[in-house]
């Protein structure tokens, strides 16, 4: 019955739906899990590679996550292509709004101005929606460190920790659970670790398997965000995996 | 300015014609200025006075002229003070994105290409400034190359000099300059370089800063220099 009306993103559906944007939730649902929790000293951003095949060249840089200024960066879930053009829109837009204004851009901002071009596309032009959901990070003056999800209506919200991409519900009751505002960093990566383990369908966890991302601000250093490397995630993986054995 | 209010000095008008006193300096001179930049043994220097002022009158002693664009890569600029600013923030905007998109530093060179790129988009309505870049590329050789307001690059093997009193600092590089300076020993050179040129232009001077480049990290001193 809904097929009828799903052809053109720009109408409604007698329900009051927008079918093209439903949809592109669920391609979104097929897509790696991204984590992002907020914690005392940091954000987390973690995210499940979902490789496609052991042919493919390793890429140096990374598909889950981005950076997009100094001081933000995103975790992508859902279509790859879709995710790289709002990226760099991103991209464009943070440093226009530092051209003209000699500041960074606050973190709400940057989302808005994001998600208002993903709006566009549900309601002009005809084009379908973006196939991407955004979990910001990111630091400002104003309001420190900062957690955004986006979704392909166009619809932003702050969050304390959130989870998008296959598995969400999942990911999102165990948050819901474990969170709490005394987490430090390390807890918040164990933690990170901890949903994607019980939301990935495979039996071991390799840091290849896994990009993990943290966004600290230091008043000496300013905002850093750095792509934990293979070493140290091993390390993280092997303390995990003793506290959860030790739960048991 | 000056002459507006109160009238052209007696001394400075024609007698014959009453012309006005040519005291507008030419745009490039408007608010004077100097960079110079050097290659030593694996490191570069690039160094500038931090006069700002608007003709003959002095307005500021800590003008920014030399950027730190990318890690191992300086900007030096000279010319309108306006010009100077904007174009570092483009530069900044350029870079940034660079970085981000390919996640790599800006070589020196193509740094110097982008810039001779920008400069030229505005060829019948130039930027007023004349553009220095000094850095290490991704191997630790040295780069240095000039460009005038339009583009036209320079590439130099010694050293490369901008501003208001490029005589006088061309001069004093060739003097001083040799291949092969060890770092303290480019320090003083560039030093002395910059600081004799400026001492005799007007409207450069009233502070120095220094910067020497090396595979290591920047180190920069300022200069205490005569305040005139």
């Amino acid at each position: 019955m809904a097929r009828a009306y799903d052809a053109r993103t720009t109408i409604f559906s007698p329900e009051g739906r927008l079918y093209q944007v439903e949809y592109a939730m669920e391609a979104i649902s097929h897509a790696g899990t991204a984590v992002g929790i907020l914690s005392t000293s940091g954000i987390v951003l973690a995210a499940e590679k979902k490789s496609v095949s052991p042919l493919l060249e390793p890429v140096a840089s990374s598909d889950k996550m981005h950076k997009v200024d100094s001081h933000v960066a995103v975790a992508v879930a859902g279509i790859t292509a879709d995710a790289n053009i709002l990226v760099d829109h991103s991209r464009l837009v943070a440093q226009r709004y530092s051209y003209e204004y000699g500041e960074p851009q606050p973190v709400e901002q940057l989302v808005r101005r994001v998600c208002d071009m993903k709006q566009g596309y549900t309601q002009f032009g005809g084009l379908r929606p973006f196939g991407v959901a955004f979990l910001f990070a990111g630091w400002d003056e104003q309001h420190g460190l900062q957690l955004y999800a986006s979704d392909p209506s166009g619809n932003y919200g702050g969050w304390k920790a959130r989870a998008i991409g296959a598995n969400a519900q999942a990911a999102t009751s165990i948050l819901k659970q474990e969170w709490n505002d005394e987490l430090d960093l390390d807890g918040a990566l164990k933690l990170a670790l901890k949903v994607l383990s019980k939301t990935m369908d495979s039996t071991t966890l390799t840091p290849d398997k896994l990009d993990f991302a943290t966004l600290t601000h230091s008043e000496a250093g300013g905002v850093a965000f750095k792509l934990l490397g293979n070493k140290r995630m091993q390390k993280l993986l092997d303390e995990t995996t003793l506290d959860n054995t030790e739960d048991d | 300015g000056i002459n507006a209010e109160y009238g052209t000095p007696p001394h400075l008008t024609s007698t014959l014609n009453k012309q006005p006193n040519r005291f507008i300096m030419s745009i490039m001179e408007y608010n004077g200025g100097a960079v110079v930049a050097m290659v030593g043994k694996g490191c570069v220097a690039i160094a500038s006075d931090k006069r700002y002022g608007v003709q003959a009158q002095t307005v500021g002693f800590d003008f920014e002229k030399v950027f730190r664009i990318q890690e191992r890569t300086f900007v030096g600029l000279t010319g309108l003070a306006t010009d100077v600013q904007t174009m570092a923030s483009k530069l900044e905007f350029r870079t940034k994105l660079y970085e981000l998109r390919e996640e790599r530093q800006m070589t020196p060179k193509v740094l110097a290409h982008l810039l001779s790129q920008l400069l030229y988009e505005k060829r019948f309505g130039p930027y007023f400034t004349e553009p220095v870049v000094a850095g290490l590329d991704g191997k630790g050789e040295p780069y240095i190359c000039a460009m005038d307001l339009i583009g036209a690059q320079e590439l130099a093997k010694d050293f490369v000099v901008t501003g208001t009193c490029t005589e006088n600092l061309f001069g004093m590089c060739e003097s001083l300059w040799r291949p092969d300076l060890e770092e303290d020993e480019l320090f003083e050179i560039v030093s002395q370089c910059l600081l004799a040129s400026v001492d005799r232009d007007a409207t450069s001077g009233w502070g120095a800063v220094v910067h020497i480049i090396n595979a290591d990290g920047v180190r920069t001193r300022h200069l205490k220099t005569r305040q005139d």
